[in-house]
């Protein structure tokens, strides 16, 4: 199990790594190529350039003053240091050498296959191998009008020297550059790879310890790997809420649930110390039933809570209308306003309609106004009204009640909060809660307004259309 | 009426079997899938309770073998969990109904009540009399003893529920879903408000009170 990263980890890194160290070496292996073979090309064009020159000045004084001029010629190049490293022969009519000058140490060349004679007038390039050396003899001959046959030749040691010296320097450089290509590789490879490496490591200790506190360090680079790892860590922080939010709801449900077991033992060790089949056992029957069916009305409520709040809440969306919704709210508050001498009035934008989940809108629209209705002392009114407002819709729940005491107000989304004002009154205090986790679960948001003794607003802000995406 | 109840929990089925045959029902019992099953496709029900977590075989998994071998005994099932899945909504589409625990006795008799009242096409009455009170459907009018007595629209449809529920016990629940299709529970006394509009309307003045309490469970008109 801890095994199988690494061996899925090296194979990739050390391919990186190959593949660059191999281009890198690569592109040297050209670049140190193409200078050899430059050098070794415009050395050969500057010997033969030589060469060439040479001949055309020795067979011209050779033509103007004859062999006279030649050792004129060959002795004023040689006073001027120029003629020791060249082949110097002029070979008359009769086959015989009438002329030969070369540098001691080039005993190795077979000149005799040098004697081939060109054509008049055209110049004619040999090559003779020295059989020891390895060094080659460049001659150039040339017939002149008079038969005379004039060749000028120059060994390729130096230039090989020289090309030998290029080529150790070379190969030192070549050297140099596998190091650095292999370290650059290493070097490139490791850091290239360390987000990944991050993001194994915390994966790792998410797995050995069940802790999703882990993350994986930020670079800030911006790219693909950065965002891998940022999207990864974006990615952590959701189910880290969404756990915590679970366990929350989790911790709120048995909590919020002790109070009614308790009042439901009670109730029915109460009932068991009175007598057989009297009334006391009827009514405490009673309410046990009424006692349970709150319990199972606020699971409800806290599953429908928490499921909004971790957004795992389906929302059957559809279109609805405002006009509707408060139609239905009013229909259903109506008698019981009437009853406490309030006031229950709607109006909205003719037309306005919105994205939601219609049964969800009837919640919220029920509780608020469940909770204005209880609030507020006879005679006063309840408010609803409707408008749009940008991409949304706005709910408002007026009502002239008794208000929310400021140092009450951020509390009264709490669950199961209630703020002393309304221990007399009955309710699961849940109601609100599931409120704002409703709106917000889709997209939207809730306020309170509330002047203490004149009455409280709230204001409910959706979104006409979903949100396309989440972020 | 036969009917057979498919439920692992003892305490839940005892409650529903001495429940049922109270309503008049004659009740078969089977505490686990594969028997309930076996019953369900041999003998004759005019609808049957099953419960969805059974051991042997789930609820879901029979009622789809029991539609597969053609039995089209009506069933209505029960299930702890709140949200209903996919699988029981196409069971619900084929015409079975759906109830969640807990629930009051009463809405499960309400339910299968209608269910058997679906499957055998009974004639809906345009007239419904329960002694001296009788309401007409077509005419939309309520008298008793004779005198004609107004009632708001959504008293009218409140009595027309109890009076076709007549001697048995409705829930709150119950009343809040048929008068005002709200399927979850404001948790104000919306409904006590209208029952007791209706009783003012209808029992002011009578020696016989035909809308009565039954404390923790609802309200029934006898």
């Amino acid at each position: 199990m801890t095994t199988q990263p690494d061996r899925a980890r090296t194979p990739f890194g050390l391919r990186l790594a190959a593949w660059y160290a191999a281009l890198f070496v690569g592109s040297a292996v050209v670049l140190i190529a193409l200078t050899y073979l430059l050098l070794a090309s415009s050395l050969r064009q500057r010997d033969q350039e030589i060469i060439q020159s040479t001949l055309e000045k020795y067979a011209s004084a050779y033509e103007q003053d004859g062999l006279q001029g030649l050792n004129d010629a060959i002795r004023s190049d040689r006073v001027a240091g120029q003629h020791e490293t060249l082949f110097v022969r002029a070979i008359g009519a009769d086959a015989e050498a009438i002329y030969f000058s070369a540098p001691e140490d080039w005993s190795g060349f077979n000149l005799a296959r040098l004697d081939a004679a060109p054509a008049p007038g055209t110049e004619v390039w040999s090559d003779v191998r020295a059989a020891q050396t390895g060094d080659v003899l460049e001659v150039a001959s040339v017939r002149l009008p008079d038969g005379i046959i004039f060749q000028v030749g120059k060994s390729t040691r130096s230039r090989g020297e020289l090309l030998a010296r290029f080529r150790t320097v070379m190969l030192l450089a070549f050297a140099s550059v596998i190091l650095i290509g292999l370290t650059g590789a290493a070097v490139i490879t490791r850091s290239a790879l360390q987000p990944i490496r991050h993001l194994i490591d915390a994966v790792r200790r998410i797995l050995a310890t069940g802790r999703i506190e882990a993350r994986v360090p930020a670079r800030a680079t911006g790219d693909a790997l950065d965002q891998l790892s940022g999207l990864f860590n974006s990615m952590l922080d959701r189910i880290e809420a969404l756990i915590a939010g679970m366990r929350g709801s989790l911790d709120n449900v048995a909590h919020d649930l002790r109070t009614p077991m308790m009042r439901l033992r009670s109730i029915a060790e109460t009932a068991l110390q009175s007598e057989a089949g009297s009334d006391a056992q009827r009514d405490a029957l009673a309410d046990i039933l009424e006692e349970s069916d709150r319990v199972g009305a606020m699971l409800n409520t806290l599953m429908d809570i928490s499921e909004a709040e971790t957004g795992t809440m389906k929302l059957a969306r559809e279109r609805v209308d405002v006009a509707d919704l408060f139609r239905e709210t009013v229909e259903l508050y109506s008698d019981l306003a009437e009853e406490k001498h309030l006031t229950l009035a709607a109006s909205s934008t003719p037309g306005l309609t919105l994205d939601a989940d219609h049964n969800r809108l009837r919640q919220v629209m029920a509780n608020l106004v469940d909770n204005a209705l209880k609030y507020t002392p006879a005679g006063g009114t309840i408010a609803l009204a409707g408008r749009a407002e940008d991409a949304n819709v706005i709910l408002e729940v007026r009502d002239t009640g008794i208000g929310i005491p400021p140092a009450d107000l951020p509390r009264v989304w709490d669950r199961l909060y209630r703020g002393d004002a309304s221990r007399s009154e009955r309710g699961l205090g849940l109601g609100l809660s599931l409120v704002r986790a409703i709106v917000e679960a889709h997209g939207g948001t809730v306020a309170v307004q509330s002047d203490s003794g004149l009455g409280s607003t709230f204001t409910i802000v959706l979104p006409m259309e979903p949100r396309s995406s989440t972020k | 009426m036969r009917l057979l109840v498919i439920e692992d929990d003892r305490t839940i089925a005892s409650f529903l079997v001495k429940g049922l045959q109270e309503a008049g029902f004659a009740i078969d019992h089977a505490e686990e899938g594969r028997n309930g099953l076996a019953l369900a496709l041999t003998e004759p029900y005019d609808a049957a309770v099953v419960d969805v977590m059974l051991p042997g075989l789930d609820g879901l998994s029979l009622i789809e073998e029991m539609r597969r071998r053609k039995v089209r005994t009506p069933v209505l099932i029960l299930s702890a969990k709140r949200s209903v899945d996919d699988r029981v909504r196409g069971l619900q589409a084929g015409g079975d109904d759906y109830l969640v625990k807990p629930f009051a006795f009463s809405e499960l008799l309400a339910r299968v009540q209608a269910l058997i009242r679906r499957s055998t096409g009974e004639t809906q009455p345009t007239r419904l009399v329960v002694g001296d009170l009788v309401l007409d459907l077509i005419s939309r009018s309520v008298e008793r003893a004779g005198a004609v007595i107004e009632l708001r629209p959504r008293e009218f449809t409140l009595l027309e529920y109890l009076m076709r529920n007549a001697g048995r016990v409705v829930s709150k629940t119950m009343i809040m879903e048929h008068v005002w299709n709200y399927s979850f529970d404001p948790r104000t006394n919306v409904v006590d408000v209208l029952v007791f509009r209706l009783r003012e309307k209808i029992d002011r003045g009578f020696e016989q009170k035909r809308i009565q309490t039954v404390r923790g469970i609802g309200y029934v008109l006898k």
